[in-house]
């Protein structure tokens, strides 16, 4: 008799309990597939948002301009550099960042602007993919910005609007241009959307009288590139200024996106052991019912390594009926929840964490993962929980076993 | 080893066995002296709690003497792990339960050969010495029921092919007949003096009924946990 096929039987002989508990194994571990793949999903969008919007996986800055952000603390020859970096493999693009006061009508307000290599940034911000309203910024007509979302409510300005913007030019002028509105943002982050002014960078540079330099460079890394790895690469390429990872610059989010990880896996330890203390009543009551049975598997010459073979291949069979109900359940739930994803535009139009918007609509990501670590856990809690009732079992003594009512 | 030595196959000696109930001690056996030799057809007898059971338990390595030698085929039972144990229920003892015993998710056929199975037999030996005994036991056609479908004196026919199917040194069996009508009962018991006879296995039975009596050609009566008398007939039934 081969014992694969005596522990299914074993396992369909009590039906009414063996689905029950196959129901909750697998409703268990498709919960914690589906919460893995949204998770995933949180934190993947959170991730892109902030890299592929807002920071990019690194910056570049003069040495002093973190500590004292001015107009005048430059990279002194961006071009050089993006060569380099061009070279390397890393894509690259530089950024004017100055600050001023904008106006519209009676409306006015700080706003920060950013001036822009309209072609190069397309290699590490996908901001360009992000107006909601008009257009991206067009080298040929550098009078046009695009504003942040909730300024142009402030300023009640809309595409084709014009707009006033006042500052001190590096020169000590005043600095002051009418520009027109080409496009409005949605919203990637508190700060774009609260006070973003984006501009051509030649148009920065009239603005401000800024001939030379950059403020920024934004630099992505090659996917397969691990992020210390590529900061310590770009270090020697940018030897005297200085490079700041995203995990530097953002060092809360970054570290509150590493413990997403410590609390998923303490989710999972909550919901596998209450599933394991349910198994591990079911597999008692399975093996005290069966007990005499034991004893005559121990009386006709079954080891008790056999016995517990056999309890434990009832165990594992269960399990993997449980995994295959579970993985085929998820599919739909996932081409839902990865294509239309949950809606929480009820309950917050503007979602945004430490500062970075989060799209409303809530997807999830699938990867191998979302399977690999819930599956694994379940495994390692059902031999857990299957262990201790089998070991039982294996050593109780056949004339007390047959004895058993 | 001489004849005589060889012939033994099961040797009690000074066999106690106190079985504790809370605070109360219950001497099962109180020193059993017992040999029985290979090829004997032998009922213990006696009253309830005179200890027929744990006899037949401490010969089939199921429970362990509190003092005292089992030896089987010259093997001490009680200096064996285990492990070992196990190896030797699987391939020198053959047990008859009163209760049947089968394994119910098993078919006639999977019981039987289970044993076997066990024992690393070759498949195609399996099914030639199964569906041989199963014919014997007189359950050819009936190999693919499951015991709910099996009539008790039936179930008990396929336990006896179980027991039976390594060849064992020793077939244990405990009250076979208690739980089946007369009929059945006579069948069963002329089905085991034939493998008897046949296969040279040696039986010890436990039990109460008179037909199986009639049918040992030794008696041992036990009171009290100690063997009181030991009788042995010819084939015909006739003090030997």
């Amino acid at each position: 008799m081969n014992p694969v096929v005596f522990a299914w039987r074993n396992v369909w002989r009590s039906r009414r309990r063996s689905l029950v508990t196959m129901a909750a194994m697998s409703f268990a571990l498709l919960m914690m597939i589906l919460y893995t793949g949204l998770v995933a999903g949180y934190m993947g969008g959170l991730e892109r948002n902030m890299l592929d919007l807002e920071m990019g996986d690194m910056q570049v800055f003069a040495p002093e301009y973190k500590r004292d952000p001015s107009l005048y603390t430059l990279i002194e020859d961006p071009g050089g550099l993006l060569a380099k970096l061009d070279d390397a493999g890393y894509p690259a693009a530089a950024r004017l960042i100055g600050s001023g006061l904008a106006a519209a009508g009676d409306a006015s307000a700080g706003v920060e602007l950013r001036g822009v290599d309209v072609a190069r940034d397309k290699s590490v911000s996908e901001v360009y993919q992000h107006v909601i309203k008009g257009a991206w910024l067009d080298p040929a007509q550098p009078q046009g910005v695009v504003l942040g979302g909730r300024l142009a409510r402030t300023l009640a300005v809309s595409v084709g609007d014009e707009l006033v913007v006042l500052s001190q030019a590096s020169d000590g002028s005043m600095a002051n241009d009418l520009f027109v509105v080409r496009g409005v943002l949605k919203n990637i982050a508190d700060g774009v959307d609260r006070a973003g002014v984006f501009m051509t960078a030649d148009a920065f540079r009239e603005f401000f009288v800024v001939p030379e330099g950059a403020h920024q460079l934004i630099v992505r890394r090659p996917p397969a590139r691990e992020l210390d790895a590529a900061a310590a690469e770009v270090r020697g390429i940018a030897a005297g200024e200085s490079v700041q990872t995203w995990r530097d610059l953002m060092p809360m989010l970054a570290s509150m996106m590493d413990s997403i990880t410590g609390a998923m896996l303490f989710m999972y330890g909550i919901i596998y052991m209450a599933i394991g203390i349910v198994l591990l009543n079911t597999m008692l009551m399975a093996v005290f019912e069966r007990v005499r049975e034991f004893g005559v598997l121990k009386a006709i010459g079954v080891s008790p390594r056999g016995v517990l073979t056999l309890i434990m291949l009832e165990s594992l069979i269960q399990a993997l009926l449980a995994v295959a109900v579970a993985t085929l359940l998820s599919i739909p739930c996932f081409a839902y929840l990865t294509t239309a994803g949950i809606d929480l535009t009820a309950i917050a139009r503007d979602i945004s964490v430490m500062g970075l918007a989060l799209d409303p609509i809530w997807r999830a990501e699938v990867g191998l993962g979302t399977y690999l670590y819930p599956i694994a856990m379940m495994l390692i809690i059902i031999t857990l929980a299957a262990a201790y009732p089998a070991t039982r079992a294996a050593v109780i003594r056949p004339v007390e076993a047959m004895r058993h009512r | 080893m001489n004849n005589d030595t060889d012939a033994v196959i099961v040797k009690l000696e000074g066999v106690t066995r106190v079985f504790t109930q809370g605070k109360v001690e219950v001497r099962a056996l109180r020193g059993v002296d017992l040999e029985i030799q290979r090829g004997e057809f032998t009922a213990i007898i006696g009253p309830s709690g005179s200890g027929k059971t744990t006899t037949l338990n401490i010969i089939g390595a199921l429970d362990d003497p509190t003092a005292g030698r089992v030896l089987l085929e010259g093997r001490d039972l009680t200096k064996l792990g285990r492990g070992e144990l196990s190896r030797i229920r699987r391939d020198r003892i053959g047990f008859v339960f009163q209760a049947y015993n089968l394994i119910p998710v098993l078919t006639a056929y999977e019981n039987a050969e289970m044993v076997l199975a066990l024992k690393g037999a070759p498949k195609a030996e399996r099914q030639r010495k199964v569906m041989q005994l199963l014919a014997e036991v007189g359950l050819e056609g009936m190999e693919h029921r499951r015991p709910d479908e099996l009539s008790g004196g039936q179930q008990q026919r396929v336990a006896i092919a179980r027991a039976i199917a390594t060849n064992p040194a020793v077939v244990l069996a405990d009250e076979p007949t208690a739980n089946v009508d007369s009929e059945t009962a006579e069948r069963l018991l002329t089905i085991m003096e034939k493998l008897n006879r046949e296969h040279g296995a040696t039986f010890i039975f436990s039990t109460h009924d008179p037909r199986v009596m009639a049918r040992a050609r030794r008696i041992i009566h036990m009171v009290d946990g100690r063997v009181d008398r030991d009788e042995r007939r010819d084939q015909h039934g006739a003090p030997a």
